[in-house]
């Protein structure tokens, strides 16, 4: 496997606390985020630096002072860390809605963690004229939020956010093209580092180290696939640790609709000359979080990824006392056992290690595709 | 202690709450035989007014839990749920509603004739994640039935600007179309105002009966809540408001004559978060350390009081107002509400009930402890449970935690003698 191309990402997974800390030093702002609902492009044409939380493995203790045990690991490490000072370099956070625990959880941090603004941005949910226009009204007040911690906003620098955006989109998409086609030379671990990396970077710089990394791979001869094809379901994932697990159990992840994988790159805007309606877009065409959407929404998407990776089963990854995908597993994995694809589904909490009855339960589904 | 019981109630109107609850599901049965279109919707919106004014027959899957749990037949509802993979988990509605609406809904032994199917559901995109899948399941289980989803973006009360009103009023002038394209009724505006002006005086009858607790002894207790039956599935009706007036006058009397849930109350207190709703008991735990739940979060959730001179508008706002007002979404106004209620009802002591089954209602309670404390100086002490599963109270925790910390109330109050 190729690992010298993923090492600068490796580095910025390592180093991107101290790297942001220096540059709010140098009068940058950072304004960290949870989830991809969040309008990172407006963030961004504002000047500041959009930052995506990570929670991470680890032991939990000062977060449950304020949160109870049973809300998803992300969420307590997440706020674990912000307690341990881990997040002192940004302004804030800024939430677009999705689940009820994440507007709780912004709301928490507001009350106890430094910074000089919280927002949570309520979205519709229906893509309606109506809806747009009063989006925008929303957009607007977070710009003038934005503008009260001193950002710069304009349309022009929106369209040239949107751009910078849509280019880190179309290499991350590129390379899950490429894993479609079974042509591309990093393992699904290396695919996260690199997917991660960009949560956490100045995105003009990762546009430029997704692009050395493009002429990289070309470089780099393709490993001949081994085990059983699944597409990976769930929120994030955060540790490569378990992917590498699950392919060292038999399988072989050629697909995935997770938040910190595939979901983050899948949104489009139209030709639209507003940008802010460009901006819009990008909210109602993203790949639907089922905090969002209904089940029956995301089926369709899920079994076109199906068709397109040659995934033969599903491995649902959930987070525990993940309340939207829970929710939605019976629906899916009865519908995907009906058209032939056989699942199972895992949950991990914030230890996020796999154990030996993940293990027998995964090599259970490859058994049972390979009949 | 038994982990399931009904609770002891003082109220002479609250022993008819029985009647009331069976007269309105029988009503639910009635519209269905009759042919006037029954329609599935969350609580705490404005759309059971407009329901009302339009001759429909409003029907809440959410409020069927509590009477599901009350006859103890949540267990079965879970198993099926269960059964079906749903996780134990996801909130106990969820899993009690599903499981319901897939097993037993069609028995006729069923308690109460049980709910009718639904022509029509109101599919939220708003309120909390387990009631809109508990939607999503519903659309599914009855396919037949005319779906309109709601688009209400969830505001904290205190950030709520004229466009979310306007946004608003458009979800319900929205429903008010779909439900006339799909009834054929046409909904009277002046009908509507009577409906509202019922509404309103329901919640000003509400209020009113809720500031008789600041009275010591308090006249009633946690334990009668179930009168608040008639807020959540009968708001906009008379049958709410002379119900109202009944308990009023009847709390009034206690009142005035020193008649207390308790001969001799010591400590008053106030429980946050949802009733466990398999043991109203537990309201009736705290009376023999002379302790008296005399206010709750939940009762708050109802009471919205409504501009009568703009109907459309008023049910709008309480649409949007409802659910962040109990819930994470408003965590600095749940908590001066509960600070204001422990001043207003003269309060000793809070129980957190930490709640398996609703996160939305219980993160941001470790904010409000540390506030009591801080700020006033009112101790609380936390409970591990679930508003519906039974599985997830511990009656042994529950009398440990409850008994220490009424000895350290009466003992504090002792000492300030």
């Amino acid at each position: 496997m190729a690992v010298s191309v993923t090492s600068p990402f490796i580095q910025v997974l390592n180093t991107h606390a101290e790297t942001l800390t220096n540059l709010v030093e140098e009068g940058r702002k950072a304004m960290g985020y949870f989830c991809h609902y969040t309008p990172v492009e407006l963030i961004h044409a504002s000047g500041l630096i959009p930052v995506r939380i990570s929670g991470g493995p680890g032991d939990v203790e000062m977060a449950y002072n304020l949160a109870p045990d049973f809300i998803c690991p992300y969420m307590k490490r997440g706020l674990e860390k912000a307690l341990a000072g881990n997040y002192r370099f940004l302004s804030g956070l800024v939430q677009g809605y999705t689940c009820d625990i994440a507007c709780g959880m912004a709301n928490v941090w507001a009350d106890n963690i430094e910074g000089d603004l919280f927002h949570i941005l309520p979205l519709p949910y229906e893509d309606t004229e109506k809806s747009r226009r009063y989006l925008h009204v929303e957009y607007s007040n977070l710009i003038g939020k934005l503008s009260d911690l001193g950002g710069n906003f304009s349309d022009t620098s929106l369209s040239r956010s949107l751009e910078l955006y849509a280019r880190i989109r179309t290499h991350i998409l590129d390379f899950y093209q490429r894993r479609f086609e079974g042509k591309l030379p990093l393992s699904s671990s290396e695919l996260w580092q690199v997917i991660q990396a960009g949560f956490v970077s100045v995105p003009e710089t990762y546009l430029d180290m997704l692009e050395d990394l493009q002429v990289e791979l070309d470089k780099l001869s393709i490993p001949d696939p081994s085990g059983v094809p699944v597409l990976i379901s769930g929120s994030l994932i955060e540790t490569p640790d378990i992917l590498d697990f699950l392919e060292s159990s038999g399988g072989q992840i050629v697909a995935d609709d997770l938040c910190s994988g595939m979901r983050s790159a899948s949104t489009s805007s139209g030709s639209s000359s507003d940008p802010m309606e460009r901006l819009a877009d990008l909210h109602f065409n993203r790949f639907p979080c089922p905090s969002r959407s209904r089940a029956e929404d995301r089926l369709p998407l899920i079994q076109q990824l199906i068709e397109q990776s040659g995934a033969r089963g599903v491995v649902f990854m959930f987070q525990k006392f993940c309340t939207p995908h829970l929710s939605d597993y019976p629906f899916l994995s009865d519908q995907l056992k009906a058209s032939g694809i056989p699942s199972v589904m895992i949950e991990l909490d914030e230890s996020w290690q796999a154990n030996a009855q993940m293990g027998t339960r995964l090599e259970g589904l490859f058994e049972i595709i390979e009949g | 202690m038994e982990k399931t019981r009904k609770s002891n109630k003082r109220l002479q109107t609250a022993k008819e709450l029985s009647r009331v609850v069976a007269d309105y599901y029988q009503e639910c049965g009635e519209a269905k035989a009759e042919g006037r279109p029954v329609g599935w919707m969350p609580p705490m919106n404005g759309a059971i007014e407009i329901f009302y004014a339009m001759g429909l027959q409003p029907v809440f899957p959410e409020n069927w839990s509590p009477v599901c749990a009350a006859f103890g037949l949540t267990p079965d509802n879970f198993e099926v749920s269960e059964g079906m993979g749903y996780s134990r988990d996801l909130c106990g509605y969820l899993r009690n509603i599903i499981g319901y609406v897939n097993g037993p809904i069609d028995d006729p032994s069923f308690p109460l004739g049980s709910l009718p199917a639904p022509d029509i559901i109101l599919s939220p995109g708003g309120g909390c994640i387990p009631v809109m899948k508990i939607f999503h399941a519903l659309e599914r289980r009855f396919p037949e039935a005319r779906v309109l989803t709601s688009d209400m973006p969830q505001v904290a009360v205190e950030d709520i600007q004229e466009h979310h009103i306007e946004y608003a009023v458009e979800q319900v002038n929205q429903l008010v179309a779909f439900l006339t394209k799909v009834t054929g009724r046409k909904l009277d505006m002046d009908r509507l105002s009577a409906v509202v002006q019922l509404s309103d005086q329901a919640c000003a009858l509400w209020d009113e009966i809720m500031t008789y607790r600041r009275f010591i002894p308090a006249p009633f207790s946690a334990a009668e809540m179930g009168i608040m039956f008639v807020m959540v599935t009968r708001q906009g009706t008379r049958i709410a408001v002379d119900f109202l007036e009944k308990v009023l006058a009847e709390i009034k009397e206690r009142a005035a004559n020193g008649i207390g849930v308790i001969e001799n109350e010591k400590i008053r207190l106030f429980w946050d978060n949802i009733p466990l709703w398999y043991n109203m008991g537990v309201f009736n735990y705290f009376e023999k350390m002379n302790g008296v739940v005399v206010a709750e979060t939940y009762s708050a959730a109802w009471s919205l009081r409504l501009d009568t001179s703009s109907p459309i508008r008023a049910l709008a706002l309480k649409s949007l107002m409802s659910y962040p007002l109990v819930s994470c979404v408003s965590i600095k106004k749940r908590r001066e509400m509960v600070l204001k209620a422990c001043r207003d009802y003269h309060i000793d002591g809070v129980v957190l009930h930490r709640n398996k089954s609703c996160v939305p209602i219980t993160l941001g309670q470790m904010d409000i402890k540390r506030e009591l404390e801080e700020t006033l100086g009112v101790p609380s002490v936390i409970i591990d449970a679930d508003h519906m599963d039974e599985r997830n109270f511990s009656t042994a925790q529950f009398q440990t935690r409850i008994d220490a910390f009424m000895e350290t109330l009466l003992a504090k109050k002792q000492a300030r003698r």
